[in-house]
């Protein structure tokens, strides 16, 4: 069945070697996205850790004792990262093991964070208070980024919609009514034009969308597929509806 | 670019300068600090100063700074580097300064992703109006030759089909740059989280 469709396309051989790259870039795209889910729970976590550490250090502990409690805590990505960093710095001074965590995170926030901590020490500053105001710039941080998110990510998915799944379909339909290849009508060349623009509009809809919600390299690796699907349902609806 | 990078740097800049400072560091110190990276474009302007100034090649912090303010393209890095400038000639409260900097620059911060959301609440619209209605009033005119063929098509007395398909290929790629430079907004505008 699956090669019976694949004939079907193989007057368009682009739409075939697009679903050949959309499937190798699949694995390339997902690492990202599970990579970012992943560090954005580190890093939604971080400003309660500063908060609890900020607590800690004013009652009187050291940033380290502050810090392996903390990790010893809870069971959250943070915490466990933590916790195998301490645990396996043992040999190693704080400061490294400091370095290491915040280079395992892989956010730049955390890293941030490390730095401005290690300076901190180094100096001898008020780590409470630095804590502190640390926990609250990031908390904002952090809400501000998820609102974005949130408030974008809906409208990025309505226009990856409409114009790679909404458009095609709508426009084989109007096409496969009025002009049914099974009549005699000649419309190769017509579909070949408009299944590439559809690939094109759908490329810079996926991308708009990415751009929108900041995560625009990540979103690349999705365009070929998203590429082929458009010009798939536009060739299969055509054929479907035609004939 | 350049802007961008500055805006999205600069706070994280205050926060740090602020820590140093508070702690008793010397500016020349704390400049040094960040200057040795982390801090992406501003991180590379204070270190070119920085070697600058240890070579003996600069005519003093004071003129570093306010050649600096030249390059800077962004309003909340120019402001820092004159509240720079004036603690190195006046002698000015500058973790003082430094905090309501900060406290300023996030509020702005908060307020351009606000706007930014904002903005873009009138993108997906206007990029599905003209994505979708062309394309549909295009693929339409490009049926036409074919609808009407024969008898109705000389009646009518219809372009060449040649002429029909150069006006939708046309239509089609002004579509496409119509839907990428709505799109471009989303880039120019961002704030830079």
């Amino acid at each position: 069945m699956i090669f019976g469709i694949l004939e079907s396309f193989n007057d368009t051989p682009i739409l075939l070697y697009l679903v050949v790259v959309a499937v190798a870039c699949m694995g390339g795209g997902i690492p990202p996205m599970l990579e970012r889910r992943r560090r954005r729970a580190i890093e939604n976590e971080l400003p309660s850790f500063l908060e609890a550490l900020a607590d800690s250090v004013g009652a009187g502990r050291g940033l380290q004792e502050a810090m392996k409690e903390q990790s010893e805590a809870s069971d959250s990505p943070l915490a466990l990262l933590l916790r195998e960093t301490l645990r396996e710095g043992h040999a190693s001074s704080f400061e490294a093991s400091l370095s290491a965590f915040a280079a395992k995170t892989r956010s730049s926030q955390v890293q941030r964070v490390m730095m401005l901590v290690e300076t901190a020490l180094q100096q001898n500053s008020s780590l409470r208070d630095i804590l502190n105001d640390l926990s609250r710039d990031y908390e904002r941080l952090n809400d501000l980024m998820n609102r974005r998110e949130g408030e974008l990510q809906g409208r990025g998915m309505l226009i990856i919609i409409f114009v790679s799944v909404g458009l095609p379909v709508l426009i084989a339909f109007i096409v496969g009514l009025f002009a049914p290849a099974s009549k005699g009508f000649q419309i190769a060349s017509f579909n070949q034009t408009f299944s590439f623009f559809f690939a094109a509009a759908s490329a810079v809809g996926v991308s708009v969308s990415g751009r929108m919600m900041g995560r625009f390299r990540d979103t690349l690796w999705w365009l070929p597929l998203w590429m082929a699907v458009s010009m798939g349902l536009y060739l299969g609806a055509v054929k479907a509806v035609g004939g | 670019m350049r802007k961008l990078e500055e805006k999205r740097e600069l706070l994280y800049v205050i926060r740090t300068l602020d820590v140093l400072m508070s702690s008793g560091v010397g500016l020349e110190a704390a400049l040094h600090t960040i200057g040795r990276g982390g801090y992406g474009i501003i991180s590379s302007d204070f270190s070119a100063m920085m070697k600058r100034l240890q070579k003996g090649k600069s005519k003093g912090l004071d003129r570093e700074l306010k050649d600096m303010m030249k390059l800077a393209e962004s309003a909340g890095y120019k402001r820092l580097l004159n509240t720079l400038y004036t603690n190195v000639t006046q002698n000015t409260d500058l973790v003082e300064t430094l905090k309501k900097q900060g406290t300023r620059m996030e509020e702005e911060r908060t307020d351009e992703v606000e706007k930014y959301i904002e903005e873009l609440g009138g993108v997906p619209e206007t990029l599905l109006s003209i994505g979708m209605i062309g394309p549909i009033i295009l693929a339409i005119v490009g049926l036409v030759p074919q609808l009407m063929s024969g008898d109705l098509g000389a009646f009518m007395s219809l372009p060449d089909p040649a002429v029909i398909n150069s006006v939708v290929n046309m239509g089609l790629f002004i579509t496409l740059v119509g839907m990428a430079l709505i799109g471009l907004k989303a880039h120019t505008k961002d704030p830079g989280l």
